[in-house]
């Protein structure tokens, strides 16, 4: 049955795309926070910067804070840190930071910390006048107000915010398509039957791959030509042994963490993708017009090959595009980690789409042990996803060797709640509603608990990302609604947009009677 | 008065299940359904209740999990705290992410072997138990359905055999039982 998109499915998409747009860029003028200030006692406050700021920026910011702190007397002392303070040192030595706040004007642009001050207030002469304020509040209470409440802060010169979030997005939605791309060649290599009514509906998923690749080489771009840090192995000053950025650790793994040889891998990973992507879209349409056995053969072998490629490619991928990020960091398994995830938001986004078309009455073909099927998918990928999640997460926290575990004590100590909350999330709703045969057969259940655990994988990929981009400054605002949203309406119109241009049912695949009447 | 049980053996489990639908349809009791493998949707039909041993498997479970963490916590924390790693083991609490998988394992141990011992007491089939099928080739490659006399006392006894030789069967036996 042929499936037009709906005037109304494009407003909803396109307005949610629209809406996302205009979130986005109130978001990205909004942020500014970039300063953050801790508490030492009623008379000191440390002050820290993570971001890009030159000298003259900074005296500006001072200037900024001795005026609006007019009463009191300041002292600005930089701060030598010799506490090795997880969320900023990531990527540096610790002693390094005190040559830094002076050496930055002439080094330029770099990843990583810029300042840290520790601000000695003293009362002014004049005291009196500010007699009411005082009483109340010490002069360290009223700077850390002011620098949480944004009156004294700074733009984010590197939009560090904004590139994490493109690359969250980015890889989150290439993932789903990629996801939609795998299971539609596991189906071919297996030989499966079932689903053979649900393979247009994965072909149009996998159709919007492109979205996602456009955002990811955007960031990656940018980062290659120093746009962004969000890679700090890109930055050639960190390979220098003479720079006192030096990073002997990020050194040793030149051989693979080089921007060509990325480049290369890159390129590898998203020409073999969209080729695939193209033939198997092609070989569907041909077989329709063709028929025989002799294209669904050529095809299965095809999907084979994929698979092999993917089996490397979706390792090396994760490690590329997110581990990387802590470059210091690495964990074997983190590539069938990202994997699982990415499959099973792609099942997800197979259920969505199939309730949604099958709403409408084009699927008539599908049955409820079809839709009982995907839901046994994202059931089980869920506990995939979890066993691996704890795997990794067990190990390293209860060997707690100081160079893996540094990647979960930032996540507990700044993303507590985000950290352990997507876990449950993603673990306990599909375990516990998911458990019953009826409910994987109802639309109601599978839509509530299916959108929470895609928007629980979001985070999963938002949690991968933050923690070494923005450290501790990680917010959740209207530039991550705005984007994301953004992202979902372009996808789904996409999706559905691809979806028209084929009929929802392929013709002449062998196994097509046995998937009609398919039954558990 | 002596109670008289049909067995009618079928070699398909297609066919079986047509035939108790139209057995059903006319409101004959099958009491009974032996097949070497699970019939899906055979329940509904012949109107017999869904198990409730997927209860017993939670109960088991919990169990399980129960007697892990009583005596994890003697064995770990009360009796002989040891260091392991350097993690907190003075208190369960903090130190619960480290025995999750045997805590994990232990529950399926006692929910599978409940559930498995249950299983078999319940279907009076423990090893040595006299078998209850009524032929042994209901273990290989037929299938029998029973029906009770005296669970068919509303209709004729020639219209109930007419309706289960409608349903096609491969062999038929009749058994008095007192």
């Amino acid at each position: 049955m042929d499936y037009k998109i709906s005037e109304r499915a494009k407003k909803v998409t396109l307005g949610t795309a629209v809406l996302g747009l205009v979130f986005l860029i109130i978001g990205f003028f909004q942020q500014k926070d970039f300063v953050y200030a801790k508490k030492v006692d009623d008379h000191s406050v440390e002050l820290l910067y993570n971001g890009n700021a030159d000298l003259e920026t900074q005296n500006q910011l001072k200037e900024t804070i001795i005026s609006k702190m007019h009463g009191y007397q300041l002292e600005f002392h930089d701060f030598m840190d010799t506490v090795n303070h997880g969320s900023y040192n990531n990527h540096k030595e610790a002693t390094a930071n005190h040559e830094e706040a002076h050496s930055h004007s002439e080094e330029g642009n770099q990843h990583g910390p810029t300042f840290k001050w520790l601000i000695h207030i003293g009362h002014a002469t004049h005291r009196d006048n500010h007699a009411n304020a005082g009483d109340h509040e010490s002069g360290s209470d009223l700077l850390i107000d002011m620098a949480n409440s944004g009156d004294i802060s700074f733009f984010d010169q590197g939009f560090r915010r904004f590139w994490s979030n493109l690359l969250v997005n980015g890889f989150f939605f290439f993932g789903i398509a990629l996801g939609a791309l795998f299971y539609l060649a596991l189906h071919y290599a297996t030989e499966s039957g079932w689903g053979v009514v649900l393979l247009r509906i994965l072909e149009g998923i996998m159709s919007a791959m492109p979205i996602g690749m456009a955002a990811l080489l955007i960031v990656f771009i940018v980062g290659t030509f120093g746009g962004h840090h969000i890679y700090a192995w890109m930055d050639s000053h960190i390979l220098d042994p003479n720079s006192s950025h030096f990073d002997p650790i990020i050194y040793g793994k030149k051989a693979y963490l080089n921007i060509p040889f990325f480049w290369i891998r890159v390129v590898a990973y998203f020409t073999t993708f969209v080729l695939f992507l193209r033939w198997f879209k092609k070989k569907s349409k041909e077989e329709d017009e063709i028929g025989g056995t002799k294209i669904h053969f050529t095809m299965y072998r095809r999907a084979a090959l994929f698979l092999v490629f993917f089996a490397v490619f979706s390792s090396t991928m994760s490690w590329d595009f997110i581990m990387s990020i802590d470059a210091h960091w690495f964990s074997t398994l983190f590539g069938w980690y990202v994997f699982s995830g990415i499959w099973l938001s792609g099942m997800i986004m197979v259920m969505m789409i199939t309730l949604y078309l099958r709403k409408g009455g084009y699927l008539p073909f599908v049955n409820e042990s079809h839709i009982h099927d995907v839901g046994k998918f994202m059931f089980a990928l869920s506990f995939l996803w979890s066993y691996l999640w704890f795997s990794q997460f067990m190990l390293i926290w209860y060997s707690n060797i100081p160079e893996e575990v540094i990647y979960f004590t930032e996540r507990i100590n700044n993303y507590k709640i985000l950290f352990f909350g997507t876990f449950i999330v993603n673990f306990f709703f599909p375990m516990v509603f998911f458990m019953s045969r009826d409910t994987k057969r109802s639309a109601g259940f599978l839509i509530v608990i299916g959108l929470l655990i895609f928007i629980g994988h979001w985070f999963d990929v938002f949690n991968m990302i933050m923690p070494g981009t923005l450290f501790d400054q990680w917010e959740l605002g209207l530039l991550e609604l705005g984007m994301f949203m953004m992202f979902l309406g372009i996808f789904i119109y996409s999706v559905l947009n691809s979806l028209s241009k084929a009929p929802l049912l392929l013709k002449n695949h062998p196994f097509l009677e046995e998937s009609k009447h398919h039954e558990y | 008065m002596a109670d008289k049980v049909i067995f009618a053996m079928y070699d398909d489990d297609d066919k079986l299940m047509d035939g108790a639908k139209h057995l059903v349809a006319n409101d004959v009791k099958v009491s009974d359904v032996y097949s070497p493998m699970p019939l899906h949707g055979i329940d509904p039909i012949i109107g017999i209740e869904p198990t409730r041993l997927a209860i017993t498997s939670f109960m088991y479970g919990i169990t399980g999990v129960m007697l892990a963490i009583i005596g994890i916590r003697y064995m770990m924390i009360v009796d002989w705290p040891m260091n392991i790693g350097g993690k907190p083991n003075f208190s369960l609490k903090e130190n619960m992410l480290s025995f999750v998988p045997i805590f994990f394992e232990f529950t399926v141990l006692c929910a599978a072997h409940g559930m498995a011992i249950t299983y078999l007491i319940r279907n009076k089939t423990l090893p040595g138990m006299p078998p209850r099928n009524p032929d042994p080739r209901t273990t290989d490659d037929k299938f029998v359905m029973e029906i009770k006399t005296s669970e068919n006392t509303h209709i004729k006894e020639s219209v109930l055999s007419k309706l289960i030789k409608d349903t096609g069967f491969l062999e038929i036996e009749e058994k008095s039982i007192s």
